[in-house]
């Protein structure tokens, strides 16, 4: 009652001044504000809050234990690895991508850029069961297959392996005499470069097409080689986008769930990530470990989204 | 006078030759063959779409003609594959074209940055190179800012002295004042004229604005539709234009339909049927009863606003209004009002080529 008769008041008020023919009627600001308010909350800020909630339900030392778990250590040990395999190299091949598009004319560039988005299209489970297909044990390239082809390289690598006594050579030496991709690491990131293949690349592309080419051009008639035009003119001009493109890219390849669950095989301690760590808490019953892991997300989220803002802010400035 | 500090020993002459170049079903550059005589500053003149901004890139190296046997000569040396960083051209965007995270030394430095080790000047000499161009182009206290923080005028400058911080061997301008406002296009206009006076450096720039070519170029090119129309002094080009397309573009023009007794009194007539192009300037008006002669036309429109009046006057015969242009002093004497007949008469007999006849 109280809020209506407000909102009289204020329609009231309205009409005594010259009325305001570009702005809506308060009343419909105020019911468009209050809607959105009201999903925010129920949508985003209740569920964030739940999560912290429940994690904390049994006390500040079991919150902390989930994570003292060897199992729950070891997702995370995974999630990280596998972010910092896949954001590299979607940096590599999103810059490599943007760069191509953007300064080059070429045939199937329209074709190229439809690919791009393909990783969005498709469902994430669609995304994992593919590699499942390519290279589990019914699928086109087989483990027996992978080791055949591999057979040369492995040779090589125990070579060195042995000449250097360098135990990451010996590892990866026993890895390509028998290669396992799915149900193993390879396949979970193998399957997360897919998932975050276009993020990017998206953010690059127009962000590279608004600039144009001619910064370029100018660095080339005064001198500069291809190289030093890329790492003087091309990376500055576009690094708070990139940075942008690396933090959404990298929220995605910890949080990954669908594709990485198809290829995992939830061998605890050795395939889980985090969110699949956090299923087979909850599916346990153990739900303030479940919440505590999750948690852990959660602060990635927000950490993330701090970044975006300030890679906005300083996009903003620069401009 | 000081010495001037980007005398070259030696100026390029920059001829292009028979050069193609289509995109797609479009012709941008249909067999053009352009010379530059070194030392001289050149406008390369016409409509968007002429063709005149490919011409420059391809000249500078940016783009390329289609294959066949279009060449590109500095002096008598062919440069038609060299790299554009290794033909010694200042390029000057007309967007600036700055880097953005640099500062305007940095950004004049580039050029000499970039270079290998061995070719780079030391690092002292960078900054001297630096100051010197600093001082050239009067930004001196903005050394230390970014391109955002400067003017459009300022922002053209600092290009230019990017440009100029190799030492190139020709200048290549694209619509350098294109994005500046009519009062720093002016003045920014002028400054690059006694700039080119003092260096001599052979410059080419495009423009689409027939004052900014005409006031400041030795030599103006007239581009129309992938074609070079004219190349001539800007005098020439006005004076006497040698297409209808150059007469056009180069100013106001009446198209006169023929017969017109006045028109040639006192020359021959070269034909009887269709269309002569004259300048408002170029027609003069008599009373109706003195003793010249002339063609009858009814003053209906006079425009004293200005340093000229302006004036419509209808044709008696039916066929057309003409604009006439005379100086004011001109039109006290005449003490001509809105509705007066007058008497028409050319200042100077029209050239053959302004002449659109059919038979």
């Amino acid at each position: 009652m109280n809020a209506f008769s407000t909102l009289t008041e204020t329609s009231a008020a309205s009409t005594k001044r010259p009325r305001n023919h570009i702005h809506d009627p308060a009343w419909l600001r105020y019911l468009l504000i209050g809607t959105a308010l009201i999903f925010l909350l129920g949508f985003l800020f209740v569920p964030l809050a739940a999560v912290f909630a429940e994690a904390f339900r049994k006390g500040i030392d079991a919150y902390f234990a989930a994570f003292t778990d060897p199992d729950a250590l070891a997702a995370i040990r995974l999630s990280l690895l596998t972010a910092a395999v896949a954001v590299p190299a979607n940096v590599v091949f999103g810059v490599a991508a943007a760069w191509a598009v953007t300064k080059f004319d070429f045939k199937g560039k329209s074709l190229l850029l439809t690919i791009i988005d393909l990783p969005f299209a498709v469902s994430p489970i669609i995304a994992g069961l593919i590699f499942v297909l390519v290279f589990g044990l019914h699928g086109w390239f087989p483990p027996d297959t992978q080791a055949e082809l591999l057979a040369p390289l492995a040779g090589v690598v125990r070579d060195i392996a042995d000449a250097t006594d360098f135990a990451f050579f010996t590892a990866v030496a026993d890895w390509l005499s028998d290669p396992r991709i799915i149900f193993a690491t390879p396949g979970i990131i193998i399957a997360t470069i897919f998932v975050t293949f276009p993020f990017v690349a998206r953010e690059l592309i127009p962000l590279m097409q608004a600039q144009g080419r001619d910064s370029e051009y100018a660095a080339i008639t005064l001198g500069a080689s291809g190289w030093q035009t890329f790492w003087r003119v091309t990376l500055p001009n576009i690094r708070w986008g990139l940075f942008y493109g690396v933090i959404l890219c990298n929220a995605r390849a910890m949080g990954e769930f669908g594709a990485v669950s198809v290829v995992s095989g939830h061998i605890r301690g050795e395939t889980n990530t985090i969110p699949l760590h956090v299923e087979i808490l909850y599916n346990e019953y153990k739900f303030s470990g479940a919440f505590a892991v999750a948690s852990l997300l959660a602060f990635l989220a927000i950490i993330t989204l701090v970044l975006k803002s300030f890679a906005e802010w300083k996009f903003r400035q620069t401009d | 006078m000081e010495v001037p500090p980007n005398r070259l020993t030696a100026l390029m002459s920059i001829r292009a030759d028979n050069i193609t170049k289509t995109f797609g079903d479009y012709t941008a550059l249909d067999a053009v063959s352009l010379s530059v005589p070194d030392g001289k500053l050149v406008a390369l003149l016409g409509p968007s779409g002429s063709g005149k901004t490919t011409l420059l890139r391809i000249i500078a190296g940016l783009e390329f003609a289609d294959a066949g046997n279009g060449r590109i000569y500095f002096d008598e040396e062919d440069v038609t594959d060299v790299s554009p960083g290794r033909r010694g051209v200042g390029f000057v965007f007309q967007h600036y074209a700055l880097f953005r995270h640099m500062t305007v030394a940095e950004n004049i430095a580039f050029g000499l940055n970039v270079r290998r080790r061995s070719a780079r000047p030391p690092r002292a000499a960078i900054k001297a190179r630096v100051c010197e161009l600093l001082k050239l182009i009067q930004l001196e206290d903005h050394a230390s800012r970014y391109p955002s923080q400067l003017s459009g005028g300022q922002r053209q400058r600092v290009a230019l002295a990017r440009a100029l911080a190799v030492q190139p061997k020709v200048l290549l301008l694209d619509e350098p004042f294109g994005a500046l406002d009519a009062k720093v296009r002016r003045d920014l206009r002028r400054w690059l004229r006694n700039f080119h006076d003092e260096t001599q450096i052979t410059t080419l720039f495009v423009t689409h604005d027939q004052d900014e070519a005409l006031e400041i170029a030795d030599e103006v090119v007239v581009m129309n539709n992938a074609h070079v129309e004219q190349v001539g002094t800007p005098q020439e080009v006005y004076d006497r234009p040698t297409t209808l397309f150059v007469h056009k573009f180069l100013g106001n023009v009446n198209r006169i339909a023929l017969p017109w007794r006045g028109l040639f009194a006192g020359a021959p007539l070269p034909v009887e049927d269709g269309y002569v192009f004259v300048r408002p300037h170029d027609i003069e008006l008599v009373h109706l009863n003195s003793d010249l002669d002339g063609d009858p036309a009814c003053v209906t429109d006079i425009h004293a606003a200005g340093p000229v009046a302006k004036i419509a006057a209808r044709r008696l015969d039916g066929l057309g209004i003409i604009d006439i242009e005379i100086s004011r002093a001109n039109l006290a004497l005449l003490r001509l009002r809105e509705g007066d007949d007058v008497l028409l008469r050319l200042r100077r007999p029209p050239s053959p080529s302004t002449v659109d006849y059919t038979i």
